[in-house]
């Protein structure tokens, strides 16, 4: 039988040995520069012959809020309708011969670029990307399907309890003009019906541009060869804007309670939270971040050990911390109850909150949790995606590459009395939003 | 634990496995050819075979399988333990129990639980470990993605709760409770629910028929003996197959795996085998599904071969020709007419008789009976007209491309040889690929025109009640 100590006291200092002898930092595996205007990082990895591609530019939704609402999500659908050069059938052709992958979607600030290939076909690849973003043919009759098939998903939408309570959630602690303040589908539905071709043909050209793009390129690839095909693929192209990033973070609203009623729904969704106020980068966002993993995140986190492990009473309950990596983010405990278990769940949820608000983590779990969570960031690397997206995410939140050699140690650095005032300084159980979304008795 | 209840479905991206030599010239092909270094021999073991960069090999002392596939490409691991039952072994009264003694497995054993701090869980995310278990018809599995240095550590773990697990009363209380909230999400989605009830109806006698999840009477009552004699029955050594992925030197992975699992004996009994067969169909069967809801699905299935069966690449080539990309057919046919807002094409793989599906989900404004017939006729256009020399060759071309993409990451080559595994033959994992650049024009015309006929099909129809209607009719 291994021992608990042993395993608890080895498991950390080797993982971080076999880490760095497997490669070079991240800074040192990697190669920023600027490519036509596009911020461009590669990274080469062990894995042959694959590329994996993922990208980042400033036109998510919180761009269409000066406008019509549906457009960002419109303009992110018309990108693989058809190129000014190629139909859509003729660039499906280019892929599909070669199984190649391209995909936008449309986040809160972001249209993200998701790509992958084989080394061989990334010319065609990155020629591709950049014609669509760069000059979609943007026809009115493929406008018109996206319009039917976004304002379908929307309907679609309605019946689903946990995007209900969020969205719910999200429109009760985030002020009107707060770029993760959501639109609710209603509105969506309603923007989308009257969405004119020319408003997207604005917006394409207000928003799409270089300045602010990012791209990263992790696999087979070669710093120079990678930055030569960007520069040649967006070679010309202009434009471009920043993200949004409030003057002012949001504060909380004060206790609520909200329902949104669904009928037939056997599992209510939940939601408890607030705003922090804080981004990503902020001085507290890391103590209170691993904080919230230690109160709820995965098996071992408070909730999931009482209020389900011991208690039986949901499938899924966990904390974290949202959309803060541009904009000050929330706070949120997420679960799902049945209807006749709400109550309890709830209660159970508030006692569990209040124990950890008010009595902070023990130095116990703070070492558990530290060193779980330095151990599954190097997990996280281990594949070109983790990889990408890490990167990517990191850039959003304006840091460059070198900050992510140093996370471990900042995690590690971390004291309970840092990881308990955070707590106690950015959250107030007493002022935060309770949201249930299902077949709900306080309708 | 957030575990996938179901069977595996089998879709283009996710089935494709190396087939780069195929076409590209080289002699052989190996998932990890760099990495593989051949057999080894570790006392205690018989090698059975290697193919594709993966070796296997059988513990003599309990018939313990063991496949390990080397991959120093990071320092991790992805280490998986797959037991060959699944809700298929489970009959009137015990549907779920399968899924219900997978929660029971994280509530401890003998040498590994939470009032010692070493439990599963903690353990796991203690490291970091990426872990879960899933339940799946025909198999269930435990898995974890870990660094290296902690492989001795999960596996001491896993080979505990084969054999020593603890089954309390009390904890099948607490975790009933639990199941029922996952059996209760899973009805708040109507298309799951359609689906559920697809199934159900295109099985009559083969225990396909109930949901993997369970009935919820059985979710609630099913008794902790029945569990323990169910852990009995089925999770022993001779009952198993372990597979390891990463950065592992074959020898020591070998010595630890004895070390662990060697301590367990055979069992006791012949593991027993399920006789049912499902009598043939005799005429098309419809099912409907009226619940709050915004837009309608139409689902169309038929029974079609078990996942080893010869046919089953041809049916592969078939859906992916109907599905794969804004070229597929269905797209082309229903999508892109505005008729649906997606469709598609997939067969959930079976030991005993899969599960073949077309399905699509409306678009505003167009009705079931233009969504089901344009569906139809997409499938009589093949039987008739047969596809195309073009669409298959960009459909292989795909399966190479998806091979080279799943050589990145341990957790995806576990994952997919997990589902071979459960269906009978790790090997597919190899072969597969192989049969699939080997499907003809003719081949797809045939496998369509043989299994997709009307008087052995289930049509399925979530028509969405919306709020205030009548539900009945």
């Amino acid at each position: 039988m291994i021992g608990h100590n042993v395993l608890k006291k080895c498991a950390l200092p080797v993982l971080l040995l076999a880490s760095s002898s497997a490669g070079a930092t991240m800074a040192e595996q990697s190669h920023r520069t600027t490519a036509a205007g596009v911020d461009l990082v590669t990274y080469p990895t062990g894995v042959k012959d694959v590329v994996t591609i993922l990208g980042a530019l400033p036109a998510g939704d919180a761009m269409g809020r000066s406008g019509n609402i549906a457009i960002p999500t419109l303009a992110g659908m018309m990108l693989d309708r058809g190129t000014k050069a190629l139909d859509k059938f003729a660039i499906a052709d280019q892929l599909d011969n070669v199984g190649a992958e391209i995909a936008f979607g449309v986040g809160t600030q972001s249209l993200e670029i998701r790509a992958k290939c084989l080394k061989k076909d990334l010319p065609l690849v990155m020629g591709l990307i950049a014609a669509e973003l760069r000059t979609p043919a943007l026809k009115a009759q493929e406008f018109a399907k996206a319009k039917q098939q976004f304002i379908g998903s929307l309907e679609a939408s309605l019946q689903n309890t946990e995007g209900r309570a969020h969205e719910a959630f999200g429109r009760s602690v985030f002020p009107d003009d707060h770029p993760n303040h959501p639109h609710s589908i209603a509105e969506y539905i309603a923007a989308a019906k009257s969405a004119t071709l020319d408003d997207l043909k604005a917006f394409h050209a207000k928003y799409y541009g270089p300045a602010h793009m990012t791209l990263v390129l992790v696999g087979d690839v070669s710093a120079a060869g990678v930055q030569a095909e960007v520069a040649k693929a967006f070679s010309g192209w202009n434009g471009g804007q920043d993200y949004i990033r409030p003057a002012q973070p949001a504060s909380a609203s004060g206790p609520r309670e909200i329902s949104v009623p669904l009928s037939d729904k056997p599992s209510v969704s939940m939601i408890l939270g607030q705003v922090t106020g804080l981004k990503y980068r902020d001085p507290d966002a890391l103590a209170l971040r691993v904080g919230t993993a230690i109160l709820g995140h995965g098996f071992t986190g408070r909730l999931m050990g009482t209020v389900r492990d011991k208690e039986g009473l949901t499938y899924n309950i966990g904390a974290g911390i949202g959309e803060d990596s541009i904009a000050d983010g929330a706070w949120d405990i997420s679960a799902s109850f049945a209807p006749a278990l709400l109550d309890k769940g709830i209660a159970s949820t508030r006692r569990e909150l209040q124990k950890w608000w008010s009595e902070g983590v023990t130095e116990s779990e703070l070492a558990d949790r530290k060193q779980g969570l330095i151990g599954g960031y190097f997990v996280g690397l281990s594949t070109s995606g983790g990889v990408a997206s890490t990167i990517v995410t990191s850039i959003q939140r304006g840091y460059d590459v070198t900050w992510l050699d140093g996370y471990p140690e900042a995690v590690k650095a971390l004291t309970r009395a840092q990881v308990n005032n955070a707590i106690k300084t950015h959250l107030d159980p007493s002022t935060m939003v309770l949201v249930e979304a299902g077949s709900v008795r306080r309708e | 634990m957030n575990h996938r209840v179901g069977s595996p479905t089998r879709r283009v991206a996710a089935l494709a496995c190396a087939l780069a030599a195929l076409l590209g010239g080289a002699q052989t092909r190996g998932v990890y050819a760099a990495a593989a270094s051949g057999p080894v021999v570790v006392g205690g073991y018989t090698f059975v075979k290697s193919l594709g960069g993966i070796d296997e090999y059988h513990l003599d002392g309990n018939g313990l399988t063991v496949l390990l596939a080397p991959d120093h490409s990071a320092p991790v691991v992805t280490f998986q333990v797959t037991y060959r039952v699944g809700s298929f072994n489970e009959v009137t009264g015990t549907t779920g129990a399968t899924h219900i003694l997978e929660h029971l497995m994280f509530k401890g054993s003998e040498n590994f639980n939470d009032p010692k701090g070493n439990s599963v869980k903690q353990f796991l995310e203690r490291v970091g470990g990426q872990f879960n278990a899933s339940t799946a018809v025909d198999r269930t599995t435990y898995f974890a993605t870990i660094g290296r240095e902690s492989l001795e550590g999960y596996i001491a773990i896993e080979a505990d709760r084969m054999r020593h697990l603890w089954l309390h009363e009390a904890d099948r209380q607490s975790e009933m409770t639990v199941v029922r909230n996952e059996y209760e999400r899973g009805k708040n989605d109507p298309e799951n629910v359609l689906v559920e009830e697809v199934t159900a109806a295109a099985y009559e006698a083969l225990p396909y028929h109930h949901p993997t999840i369970g009935w919820k009477s059985d979710i609630e009552h099913v008794a902790i003996a029945k569990l323990h004699e169910f852990y009995d029955t089925f999770y022993w050594p001779n009952n198993a197959t372990v597979t390891v992925v990463g950065d592992i030197d074959p020898s020591a992975a070998l010595a630890l795996i004895k070390k662990y699992y060697g301590v367990h004996s055979a069992s006791p009994q012949p593991i027993p085998a399920v006789y049912t067969e499902e009598p043939q169909q005799s005429g098309p069967r419809r099912v409907l599904v009226k619940r709050p809801g915004e837009l309608g699905t139409v689902v169309i299935a038929h029974k079609v071969p078990n996942a080893r069966d010869a046919d089953q690449p041809a049916l592969e080539m078939l859906d992916a020709i109907l599905s794969s990309g804004k070229n597929a057919r269905l797209y082309r046919a229903l999508v892109d007419k505005g008729l649906a807002l997606n469709a598609g094409a997939g067969t959930d793989l079976h030991r005993d008789l899969s599960l073949h599906t077309v399905y699509a989900a409306l678009a505003p404004g167009s009705t079931h009976e233009q969504v089901e017939d344009a569906l139809v006729e997409e499938i009589a256009k093949i039987k008739t007209d047969g596809v195309t020399p073009a669409e298959i060759a960009r459909a292989k071309q795909q399966f190479v491309a998806a091979d080279a993409y799943k050589r990145d990451g341990t957790a995806a080559v576990a994952s997919e040889l997990n589902e071979w595994i459960g269906v009978g033959d790790w090997t597919l994992y190899v072969t597969f690929p192989q049969k699939f650049q080997q499907v003809t024009p003719a081949d797809v015309r045939r496998v369509a025109k043989q299994y997709l006929n009307e008087d052995q099909s289930t049509t399925g129809w979530f028509v969405p009640v919306h709020p205030g209607a009548e539900k009945g009719s």
